[in-house]
């Protein structure tokens, strides 16, 4: 034994071991201070209006399915080939020249690691154009460019693809612009590519079920099937998931003016009518969890959407035939879907308590009204306001407001209500997807939270719903079968059986996108004989005459 | 006013200077020079020729009786090194060259038979890598000197070395012996409520606390007999949270004055009892006075090696801000009266005791310097003697003082600055504050206090040869 002939006395043992007590705190407290810092803690661009966090905000998708920012980057250029050139472009996706990402991707710094992913406004912002016009973006509408499937099989494939390595990754941040620190380099080839390689074969494992499915084409979603797999493991093999449940593809919906529609049946087959469940359901498929998820974030687009106007109809109307077609529609259509609000009263009777209508529950109503909002729906102007209306939005996606749409189910009982698959009958690939099990899996999600869902129910039918800025919201139905309003009205029959998705330039005449083959932009062929793609049902109003129609066409531009 | 200074100085005086008479023990006045010495001794505890002087400096000042400082009965109980111990047989030469330095003044020669406990402050290298003995295993909470609760066969030896002290003391020819059983030292550390937490027979209620002293009162007697003086000193009440507030208070007076009849032990305990207060050394209370911050500063230092919280105090003590809130912290918790201080419980003390037996004097110490407030004390029978350090420390010759005056010149009294006991940390022990000293400038008053503080020394313990031996060597 190794003799100590200078031993600390008591004293200085006591004082030593104080001192590192201390020590031990003081690193204890920073270890602590640092593990909440970069691991606890998130990190995420706060955005000044309402409109940038709808398009820029994260929702918390990013923390668990989120791609490190220099992967999402670095993809692109690893699969140059594969995406021609367009990067992601390629997936209909929008970049604004002043953005460093897509439209409808935000980002989030999660245990140190920046990191992108979904949020609401990849799959609700549309565009169009008139003819021989610019784009223009309406945000909250749906998004008509998106090639979703596209997006996850190209994930899926990367994930699955042996040349998808540490090194080809550093190559592609490399060539991409990453000049990244030793620290990062090590954190992204040793840490994220192994945890991004094994996520996307997660993904590519779960969500096989896509190669048996129809093609989405641009602008359409299988919102359940996706569903069913990552959040509740639901078997997707053929033996589970038949064709008849397969392809439950429809149209983006747009998310404007929720405040009338809390209450209606909601989602094409009105499984919901709680505009808060629907949208926390909503979130769960642009990829956040219920233990993720960033719930002021989506509240604040709530507030938003909540009175969020729709778009007025940009070209010109023939009053006088939109006046004889608002005869043949309030006949036709409006118990189903509302109409115009007509003048005297267009509007309910204002008073301070409440000027814009009833307020929703559980709001907070001392919360301010978006100042562009309040400035384009002041009484005292809104008389004009029909005529010369104010801007809403900012930038691109900057638009003139709607005219003041009647949602009063008192006046129109059937609005909002699931009308029976068999009276309807359109498609019933969407109506099919959703099932019993599912409905019952979704009233379990947020299980021990006040928010739990409870209103997801299997409904025997589809669901009708407001036509406010129904010009915006091409193709119609909710599989997007039947490219334009005019096309509606037509006996099934006479519907265009194949024709084109992916232009978002406007057909004035008929309303809705261009289909024809000559239509500018990336065009995706839509045979409506495919499983899912039917473009049969919604008879009403198709024995009217030609004239007639062109008339109810041109009053609903004005919706 | 006081009604007392209606009396004569004469009367005064005359109160002060009358004899006074213990069982077994008489004293020509009632001025006790307390317990208080330098590190004037040699390192392992025997006496030195400076310690002889300095006790002979009080005695020949007139102070009817003088109690030793300090005087540990083992090295583990020392407080500061350099003080005359009385551990082993071979200390009683010194001890009766001392009593017959101080019976040469027709002056009496008390030892004061101690053991620091956990209040060591400078321990030496002897307890260098020792836990100190206490009551306690928890650390002095001013200085954070750590300590360790004794074991019952080390009880008993401790009682038995005070037994041993006492034992020396009557053979070395001094008149009696006190045990220091106030201001935080062992003998406290087991009496105290606020300090002495053990769960046997020598903890829990105020009689078993006693139980330590008690039976080292008995041991002593055993020892010594009945006939030799033996006398206490003891809290009033302890003040044990004077410096935090969530330290328990201590002991009550009324626990107090039951432990005293307690150690009367049926006419076989106590020849008398000295009263103090304040559980720690120093404490507000005791010596009651100011703190003088920039000493501290210059002399704590050397304890800060000693106690785990000494380092945190004398950061406190550096700090111009910090240490001027811990002085009027001192100045507050102390209260408005110095001389005096413990009058009121020397009162209790002496009412309690009398009630048993008269014939047991009680003692009071605190600030005494003017002979009204003595005479008054005693006239009042708040007590039949004081006891008198730092003022003796300013004018040795005080008692000569009180004898023609109320007091020393008003420039000469002792301000209660409390630098005497700041310096006794690392400077021969003495008056050090300039301000009383005669001079025109700092430097001639600063030498003339040093030339007081050194005259401990003279005459050396080798003096110089006389002038005329001197010249016969010279050719």
């Amino acid at each position: 034994m190794k003799r100590d002939d200078e031993p600390l006395t008591p004293v200085e043992r006591s004082v030593r071991n104080r001192k590192r007590l201390v020590w031990l705190i003081i690193l204890a407290l920073l270890a602590g201070l640092f593990y909440w810092l970069v691991v606890v803690n998130q990190y995420v661009v706060a955005q000044k209006s309402e409109q940038d966090h709808f398009l820029h905000g994260s929702i918390g998708a990013e923390t668990a399915n989120g791609l490190p920012y220099w992967v999402f980057k670095a993809l692109p250029e690893i699969y140059d080939d594969k995406l021609g050139g367009e990067g992601w472009g390629k997936f209909g996706l929008i970049t604004l020249p002043e953005d460093d990402l897509p439209l409808g991707f935000s980002r989030r710094v999660v245990t140190g690691v920046e990191r992108v992913w979904f949020n609401c406004s990849l799959c609700h912002i549309g565009s169009y154009r008139m003819s021989g016009g610019e784009q223009r973006l309406i945000a909250g509408a749906p998004s008509n460019n998106l090639r979703l499937q596209e997006l996850i099989v190209f994930l899926a494939e990367a994930g699955r693809d042996p040349g998808f390595t540490a090194d080809s990754l550093m190559d592609g941040i490399e060539t991409a612009g990453g000049d990244l620190p030793w620290y990062q380099r090590l954190i992204y080839r040793h840490l994220v590519f192994p945890a991004v390689k094994t996520r996307l074969q997660w993904v590519s494992e779960r969500l096989a079920f896509i190669d048996r499915q129809q093609e989405w084409g641009p602008g359409r979603v299988d919102t359940f099937n996706p569903y069913k797999a990552i959040q509740f493991n639901f078997r997707m093999d053929q033996a589970h998931v038949g064709d008849d449940v397969l392809n439950g593809s429809s149209d983006y919906p747009a998310i404007w003016q929720q405040s009338p529609r809390e209450g209606m049946n909601l989602h094409w087959d009105g499984n919901n009518d709680s505009v808060a469940e629907r949208n926390l359901s909503a979130a769960l498929g642009a990829g956040v969890t219920p233990v993720t998820v960033d719930r002021a974030a989506i509240a604040r687009i709530e507030e938003w959407m909540w009175q969020l106007p729709a778009p007025r109809y940009p070209g010109p109307i023939d009053d006088e035939a939109a006046n004889r077609g608002e005869t043949l529609y309030t006949r036709y259509c409006a118990a189903c879907h509302g109409r115009l609000a007509v003048s005297p009263p267009p509007y309910p009777a204002l008073d301070a308590a409440a000027p814009y209508g009833p307020t929703p529950p559980l709001r907070d109503c001392a919360a301010p009204r978006p100042a562009t909002y309040a400035a384009v729906w002041n009484p005292q102007t809104r008389g004009e306001a029909d005529d010369q209306p104010d801007t809403y939005g900012e930038g691109i996606s900057a638009y003139a407001p709607a005219r003041r749409y009647d949602y009063d189910r008192g006046r129109y009982p059937c609005l909002g209500q699931v009308v029976p698959l068999d009276r309807i009958g359109t498609d019933p690939g969407r109506w099919r997807s959703y099932t019993r099990e599912f409905s019952a899996a979704q009233n379990l999600l947020y299980a021990g939270y006040p928010w739990r869902f409870e209103r997801f129910r299997k409904t025997d039918g589809y669901a009708s719903h407001p036509l406010d800025g129904i010009w915006a919201r091409s193709p119609y139905l909710h599989n997007g079968s039947v490219p334009t309003l005019r096309d509606l009205l037509e006996p099934p029959e006479a519907r265009p059986v194949e024709w084109y998705r992916g232009s978002d330039e406007i057909d004035p005449v008929r309303v809705g996108y261009r289909s024809d083959a000559a239509a500018p932009g990336r065009l995706f062929l839509f045979d409506t004989s495919l499983p899912g793609n039917g473009n049969g049902g919604h008879d009403y109003g198709t024995g009217l005459s030609a004239r007639q129609k062109d008339d109810i066409v041109e009053y609903m531009k004005k919706l | 006013m006081n009604p007392d200074k209606a009396f004569p100085h004469e009367e005064n005086a005359r109160v002060i200077f009358k004899t006074l008479k213990f069982r077994s023990l008489e004293i020509k006045n009632r001025i006790f020079r307390s317990n208080i010495s330098g590190t004037f001794d040699d390192y392992n505890g025997h006496g030195s020729h400076t310690r002889l002087n300095w006790e002979e400096k009080f005695a020949r000042g007139g102070v009817g009786a003088i109690l030793t400082s300090f005087t540990p009965v083992s090295v583990r109980g020392r407080i500061l090194t350099r003080y005359a111990m009385i551990d082993s047989d071979d200390k009683i030469p010194f001890w009766r060259a001392a009593a017959d330095r101080v019976h040469g003044h027709d002056c009496k020669l008390i030892m004061q038979l101690s053991h620091s406990g956990r209040q060591q402050d400078l321990g030496g290298v002897e307890n260098l890598h020792l836990r100190a003995q206490s009551s306690t295993s928890k650390r002095d909470y001013f200085h954070g000197i750590l300590c360790e609760a004794m074991t019952k066969p080390q009880i008993a030896n401790v009682v038995n070395l005070f037994a041993q002290g006492a034992r020396r003391a009557r053979q070395a020819g001094l008149d009696g012996v006190e045990l220091h059983g106030a201001n935080g030292y062992l003998i406290t550390q087991f009496l105290s409520s606020g300090i002495n937490d053990r769960k046997d027979e020598y903890g829990g209620n105020w009689e078993a606390r006693a139980r330590f002293v008690l039976e080292i009162v008995r041991a002593i007697r055993a020892e010594v007999g009945p006939d030799f003086h033996l006398q206490m000193k003891i809290n009033g009440e302890d003040h044990n949270s004077w410096l935090y507030p969530w330290q328990k208070p201590g002991n009550t007076l009324d626990e107090t004055l039951r432990i005293c009849r307690l150690l009367m032990d049926d006419g076989k305990g106590v020849d008398a009892f000295h009263v103090s207060s304040g559980s720690t050394f120093p404490h507000p209370r005791n010596p009651p006075g100011d703190l003088p911050m920039r000493d501290l500063v210059r002399w704590y230092d050397g304890m800060i090696s000693q106690g785990t919280r000494a380092g945190f105090n004398h950061a406190i003590f550096s700090n111009r801000l910090t240490a001027q809130v811990f002085r009027a912290y001192w100045r507050w918790r102390r209260g408005k009266v110095i001389e005096g201080i413990n009058l009121p419980y020397a009162r209790a003390v002496r009412e309690a005791v009398h009630a048993v037996d008269p014939a047991i004097p009680v003692i009071c110490t605190g600030g005494f310097q003017h002979a009204d407030a003595i005479a008054g004390a005693i006239r009042d029978g708040d007590c039949d003697a004081v006891s008198i350090a730092r003022p003796l420390i300013a004018n040795n010759d005080l008692p000569q003082i009180l004898q023609r005056a109320n007091g020393p010149e008003q420039r000469r009294e002792c301000t209660y600055c409390n630098k005497c006991l700041i310096n006794d940390l690392e400077n021969p022990l003495g008056c050090y504050e300039v301000s009383r000293f005669p001079g025109n400038s700092f430097e001639e008053r600063y030498e003339a206090m040093i030339a007081d503080v050194m005259s401990v020394f003279e005459p050396p313990t080798y003096p110089p040869p006389t002038t005329a031996a001197h010249q016969r060597v010279q050719p």
